[in-house]
């Protein structure tokens, strides 16, 4: 290659006034990874696409869409048919919504799997908490935006909760909605949200998240520092640059994950009920309630929590405790780094109460998502009871028995047996 | 009660055809499909414009309007006592089973205004609009004649879920091949890892 070609003399004049160069070695080829990470280090990638794609499809979905309770339902319809590939947008939407939470569950328990969230990563998983928790309010918003039966009584349910807040929760409900029921004054206001400032702080704590990351380097199953052990340049022995290694890797995943979705937006848009709730397609009726309200299958876990707390306790009533501990069945997530008292961080190494409580968390989490989703029974609420006792032990018990549990030696380098 | 097995066929543009012609003639005179055109069912169903304007639209609507019904709120609250909803997104609401199992399970009631029933939706408002033709078909004949129709709505419900399909099985060989080129190339760089 000859020194003075065009490419090489742009790349020069843009490098002296903005650090490219510098950019593309510590985010990508000088960015290095534990050479034994495995699939389970592929979701965050494949979350990054499915930001994207969203962050793309919703524009398109908000140039034909209109936010009123008057016309939001028909205009759906009218990108559903009228509008050029209106109805592949919305799928892709729709279903990217599916996908995102799919992929943002299998990220965390990852991390809990392998400990990523202790020292020194603890504003990793802050962070990374921080998007779950503004991804939740963002699929909440967007959900309500096609103005159907299941869209309006969802929100009608769910702001409804914040009126359980003892003295001020009815004020604060209707301040809210801005009504006294859920309007088409909610319906714009929920939309703004949707489409302006969750987005935007979702794109900040993303970038933070990803900064954060990129100070320290990803954990690895094993949870070896592998940054102990470097050759004379300071390069880590047991790792590889980002760049091409893993990136290769990580468009090998998404094929594979493109496959699935394709499969599932071309062929199976609805998703059983699941993606595309069937009651949503008829619009929205403030005086007639569907016989049974349930949410995305995203929030199951979290609506059997709360109505699993049917009983009054301390002169508070049964909702809003049960408001309570769904909200803190999220918030729990956060504390995570400091619960955990393991002088190891892989469950690998790991002693018995760990295996047993995490399988008890994982076990837990898909029965809840499961009794979310029916309607309830005396049986089920029962059900409910235990499985969100099991849930919140894993956290609660963690500083115990991670203390007190015996632990395997974490071997030195990746590759050897301690 | 359990739904009929139901399998729609919106291929079958002959099925279709005939399904909206019993649309058009016994359902649309109380329940309109107002978030679909005429032109677009017409396109779809293979129907030439000139002749769909001349025999299927009954109001002198223009071929690219929605196919809106004239039966104000008001008027069929006072004749019927209920308005008749908008079908379009019927199949996709109850599901095509439904429909099909519901058209098929009128039976006389002489306690209703109407004197009939039905065994799926116990003490509709709808009179069975089709008793002439169950009376004067066979049952196989009026079974064809419901299937139709069914596999109409079905097809309104979802008018681009043929497009869909066929566009779906071409991303799909395509990413066949993009995930088969990322898995060599990835394979070719982890060879430099060993």
């Amino acid at each position: 290659m000859s020194e003075n070609t065009i490419g090489k003399k742009s790349l020069d004049w843009v490098d002296k006034r903005f650090p490219v160069i510098d950019l593309f070695e510590r985010h990508l080829s000088k960015y290095y990874s534990p050479s034994n990470i495995n699939i389970w280090y592929l979701f965050g990638f494949l979350l990054l696409i499915v930001l994207v794609m969203q962050i793309l499809t919703g524009l398109w979905l908000m140039m034909n869409y209109t936010n009123t309770a008057e016309g939001a339902f028909s205009s759906i319809e009218y990108i559903m048919r009228d509008v050029d590939y209106g109805w592949l947008i919305r799928y892709m939407h729709a279903g990217g919504a599916s996908a995102f939470f799919a992929l943002i569950y299998l990220h965390m328990f990852r991390g809990m799997m392998y400990g990523s969230y202790q020292k020194p990563r603890e504003l990793i998983w802050v962070g990374g908490w921080f998007v779950y928790v503004l991804l939740c309010a963002e699929g909440f918003t967007g959900y309500v935006l096609p103005w159907g039966q299941m869209s309006f009584w969802a929100a009608q349910v769910i702001i409804s909760l914040v009126g359980s807040i003892p003295y001020f929760g009815e004020d604060l409900a209707i301040w809210i909605r801005g009504d006294y029921i859920v309007s088409g004054i909610t319906l714009s206001r929920l939309f703004a949200f949707h489409v302006v400032l969750l987005p935007i702080l979702i794109i900040a704590v993303v970038f933070f998240h990803i900064l954060a990351l990129h100070e320290i380097g990803s954990n690895n199953p094993d949870g070896i520092d592998v940054k102990k052990h470097t050759d004379q340049d300071g390069v880590p022995l047991d790792a590889k640059p980002f760049f091409p290694y893993d990136i290769t890797h990580d468009f090998y995943a998404l094929g594979v994950f493109l496959l699935i979705f394709c499969t599932v937006i071309f062929f199976f848009p609805e998703g059983g009920g699941y993606i595309i709730e069937y009651v949503n397609y008829e619009p929205a009726n403030p005086l007639s309630t569907p016989a049974h309200i349930v949410p995305s299958w995203y929030y199951t876990p979290f609506y059997a929590m709360l109505r699993a707390i049917d009983f009054p306790l301390f002169g508070l009533t049964a909702k809003f405790l049960g408001f309570v501990v769904m909200a803190a069945g999220i918030a729990i997530f956060a504390a995570l780094p400091w619960l955990d008292r393991s002088p190891v961080k892989s469950i690998k190494y790991k002693g018995i109460f760990s295996k047993v409580f995490l399988a008890g968390f994982v076990i837990s989490f898909f029965v809840l998502a499961y009794l979310g989703s029916v309607p309830p029974t005396e049986t089920k609420n029962m059900l409910a009871k235990v499985f969100t006792f099991l849930y919140f032990a894993y956290f609660l018990l963690m500083p115990f028995y991670t203390r007190f549990e015996k632990c395997k030696p974490v071997p030195e380098r990746v590759g050897d047996t301690a | 009660m359990e739904c009929d097995y139901f399998e729609a066929d919106v291929s079958d543009k002959a099925s279709l055809q005939r399904g909206l012609s019993t649309y058009m003639n016994y359902c649309y005179g109380c329940h309109s499909l107002k978030y679909s055109r005429y032109k677009r069912v017409a396109e779809d169903l293979l129907i030439p414009l000139e002749m769909y304007e001349n025999n299927l639209i009954f109001d002198g609507s223009k071929i690219g309007e929605l196919m809106e019904i004239s039966l104000t709120k008001e008027d069929a609250i006072n004749w019927l006592g209920a308005y008749p909803p908008d079908l379009t997104l019927e199949a996709r609401l109850r599901r095509p089973d439904w429909i099909y199992t519901y058209l098929r399970n009128y039976y006389p009631d002489s306690s209703r205004p109407y004197g009939v029933n039905n065994r799926v939706y116990q003490n509709v408002n709808m009179p069975h609009v089709l008793e002439d033709m169950q009376n004067n078909l066979s049952e196989s004949q009026y079974d064809q004649v419901i299937y139709d129709l069914t596999n109409f709505m079905t097809y309104v419900a979802d008018p681009s879920a043929e497009q869909r399909k066929r566009i779906g099985t071409y991303v799909l060989l395509f990413l066949i091949i993009f995930t088969a080129f990322a898995y060599m190339t990835y394979r070719e760089f982890k060879k430099d890892l060993k």
